[in-house]
């Protein structure tokens, strides 16, 4: 089953992009654009994350949260100001997380994940085309069969396919799999995604994208 | 030690020496003058006996009996010891080779009389001893009877009269405890009463010192302290006015910083979230097409606050310079750029000018002039019409712009002048606006103590009106068409 986030945004453009980004990793959305409609909404319809703006019209977003927190649904806020107040403000009324404007669609995505699992509401198994992955039990299948993967390949593989459609560059790749502070060359990733390619018999789907990195395609 | 303190204690001590002093010297005064009151009795006593003993001396010499003598004495000395027996009163007559005559002394005085040497004829001598626990005046002269000298010494117990000093020193010690303790208790009171508005003050700047700043002392009286009271309050009230003024300019920049950021971080999160979406997603021609879309709109507004912000610093920190004007010739100057922005919208602009001069830095004027007319202009539908207004009207000069649009509800009237404040978010942002264009225009009306404001009924369109102080009233010259 797909799950819901609820986009609360006023503006529209940055609403769409967030929509954007959601739909191709397989989120559903609905976007609002108003603090009062956001509170019907979530009221009406039940959703597995809510993403808020603090600066909404009719009920701002720390309103917002203050009437929605009995409802127990993660609340990642978005906001424009990085003051510590409103970190502070934020998290204390109960938001699970907040991002800083402007932010990156991995870094989004990665949030609204880790928040998710943290509910329980994480996706243990992945599935993409013949291939199926088992976070829990840390194990890929393609076709039915378990194929042998090096831990590194393991979290690339579920990099790519938590970002699918998305391409990622190298330093991306670096600094989700091997962490902020390996400092070895970009040609390691290569060599990785060359890897999986051929155990998994993706050739097909990961595409080199020139100048970029590598995008996990349908 | 506190002050109210000093000036009971300080008080108290000059009272204390001043009232005894007085008390002392009133005593001693009396006590002398009644000494010598006694002596005098008791030297016109003695005076009394001896004339007494003078009136007989011609009868003694008659018989010249040493025996005769003695008895006329005696009996003399008894008539007048019995006259004034029981008031301490006694008579000694001793005759010059030491021989008692006649005594009723009830003491022994075991001292040498000095006094009794070399006693001259017509010469009374009188001394003061202290025998025992009494005080006795002893008042001696010499009669010479027949070659025969006799010594006559009346004694007077002055004892009652050095009792009564003492007594009344006892009676006014008595009164001085009670009156320095009534006192003291006068003054505590007093001094209390005084200091107490200042023990006020200091415990109400001590609550101004712990940020308390809306403190003030309650002393309501017309004296120095009451003054001091006053002058205290005032320039408490002073300072709070001052810190609440430095506070509402503090959160005035920060709610402007704030702004500033959100209007800054709303556009580039599109523009960095599309351009990102793009390079990363597989080629969509309705998606790429959308996504540069908003990058150039987005980019527009970036821009578009920038020249704002651009003229709101050159507002602040502008060394303006004021001179005579016309606003008129202001408008006209500024037309072609005005009909240029109108254009865009087939609006026509109709220019109802008449001289009017007033002291004004031009290029702030014409700042003013195309952030009202663009605002008209975006309320404007297609085709509409502005109109733009200078007139001189008594002390002022009148700058309007006035528009046929969509006007301004009531409730974002009062607010629209507040920087980054937008009554129409959907609007504002197809506009590109940041909501900074009339808050410069206030900015450029305070400079010019010039004030500014808006009437609008919803749908009626809006006109907004300068009011500038005019230069004199004879520049004033009939509109030409």
């Amino acid at each position: 089953m797909n799950r819901r986030i609820l986009i609360v945004e006023d503006d529209v453009s940055i609403s769409n992009i967030i929509k954007l980004n959601l739909t191709i990793v397989g989120y559903e959305t609905v976007q609002i654009n108003d603090g009062m409609e956001a509170l019907e909404e979530l009221k009406r319809e039940k959703y597995d994350l809510v993403l808020l703006d603090v600066m909404i019209p009719r009920l701002d977003g720390f309103e917002l949260m203050e009437r929605i927190r009995p409802m127990n649904i993660p609340v990642i806020f978005l906001t424009a100001k990085n003051t510590v107040f409103d970190k502070v403000n934020g998290l204390k009324l109960g938001a699970d997380d907040y991002m800083v404007k402007p932010f990156e669609a991995i870094e989004l995505l990665a949030r609204i994940e880790t928040v998710l699992r943290r509910y329980g509401k994480g996706e243990s198994v992945l599935s993409f085309q013949h291939i199926e992955v088992n976070l829990d039990k840390r194990e890929a299948t393609a076709a039915r069969e378990v194929v042998e993967l090096t831990p590194k390949e393991f979290d690339l593989l579920v990099l790519l396919l938590k970002n699918k459609n998305i391409a990622l560059s190298r330093e991306q790749f670096i600094e989700r799999v091997w962490g902020g502070d390996y400092y070895g060359e970009t040609r390691t990733v290569d060599m990785h995604i060359k890897s999986l390619r051929k155990k998994l018999g993706l050739q097909e789907h990961i595409k080199t994208i020139y100048k970029i990195g590598y995008r996990l395609e349908d | 030690m506190k002050f109210w303190q000093k000036i009971s204690l300080f008080s108290l001590l000059t009272f204390a020496v001043i009232f005894n002093a007085s008390s002392i010297m009133v005593i001693e005064r009396n006590h002398r003058n009644m000494l010598r009151q006694e002596i005098d009795n008791a030297l016109s006593i003695n005076m009394n006996i001896r004339s007494s003993v003078d009136a007989v001396v011609p009868l003694l010499r008659i018989y010249n009996s040493i025996d005769y003598e003695k008895t006329v004495l005696t009996n003399i000395a008894s008539e007048f010891v019995s006259k004034n027996s029981g008031r301490g009163s006694y008579l000694e007559i001793v005759a010059d080779d030491h021989r008692s005559i006649y005594s009723n002394l009830d003491f022994e005085y075991a001292g040498s009389r000095d006094e009794l040497e070399q006693l001259k004829p017509d010469e009374i001598k009188y001394i003061l001893r202290d025998i025992g626990d009494r005080t006795l005046l002893f008042t001696s002269n010499v009669a010479d009877i027949n070659q025969k000298g006799y010594i006559f010494t009346y004694v007077k117990d002055l004892t009652p009269l050095y009792a009564e000093r003492v007594d009344q020193y006892r009676f006014f010690i008595q009164v001085d405890l009670a009156a320095c303790l009534l006192y003291v208790l006068v003054m505590f009171a007093v001094s209390k009463g005084l200091t107490r508005p200042i023990d006020k003050m200091v415990r109400t700047a001590q609550g101004i010192s712990q940020g308390n700043f809306s403190e003030r002392v309650s002393v309501r009286s017309g004296d120095e302290i009451g003054l001091l009271a006053a002058n205290f309050n005032r320039m408490t009230d002073v300072v709070e006015s001052k810190i609440l003024e430095l506070e509402r300019n503090n959160a005035e920049k920060q709610r402007f910083i704030d702004n500033i950021t959100h209007e800054l971080k709303t556009p580039l999160t599109s523009i960095i979230g599309y351009a990102h979406y793009l390079k990363a997603t597989k080629y969509d021609e309705r998606l790429f097409l959308e996504g540069l879309n908003v990058i150039h709109s987005e980019g527009k507004r970036l821009e578009s606050l920038s020249a704002k912000l651009m003229d709101l610093i050159l507002v602040k920190d502008h060394l303006f310079e004021r001179k005579a004007e016309n606003v008129k010739s202001v408008v006209e100057e500024l037309a072609p750029s005005l009909e240029l922005r109108a254009a865009a919208k087939r609006i026509s602009l109709d220019f109802q000018c008449r001289d009017a001069f007033c002291l004004m830095d031009k290029d702030l004027i014409k700042i003013v002039l195309y952030n009202l007319v663009d605002n008209a202009v975006k309320a404007s539908a297609e085709d509409g019409r502005i109109a733009i207004r200078t007139f001189a009207e008594g002390p002022s000069v009148l700058l309007e712009v006035a528009d046929e649009g969509s006007g301004i509800p009531a409730e974002h009237i009062e607010h629209i002048f507040e920087p980054f404040y937008v009554a129409d978010k959907a609007r504002t942002r197809s506009h590109h606006g940041a909501g900074l264009g009339l808050a410069i225009c206030r900015s450029i009306a305070d400079i010019h103590q010039a004030s500014i404001e808006a009437a609008s009924g919803n749908r009626q369109g809006t006109t907004i009106r300068m009011t500038l102080q005019a230069l004199s009233r004879e520049n004033e010259v009939k509109d030409k068409p």
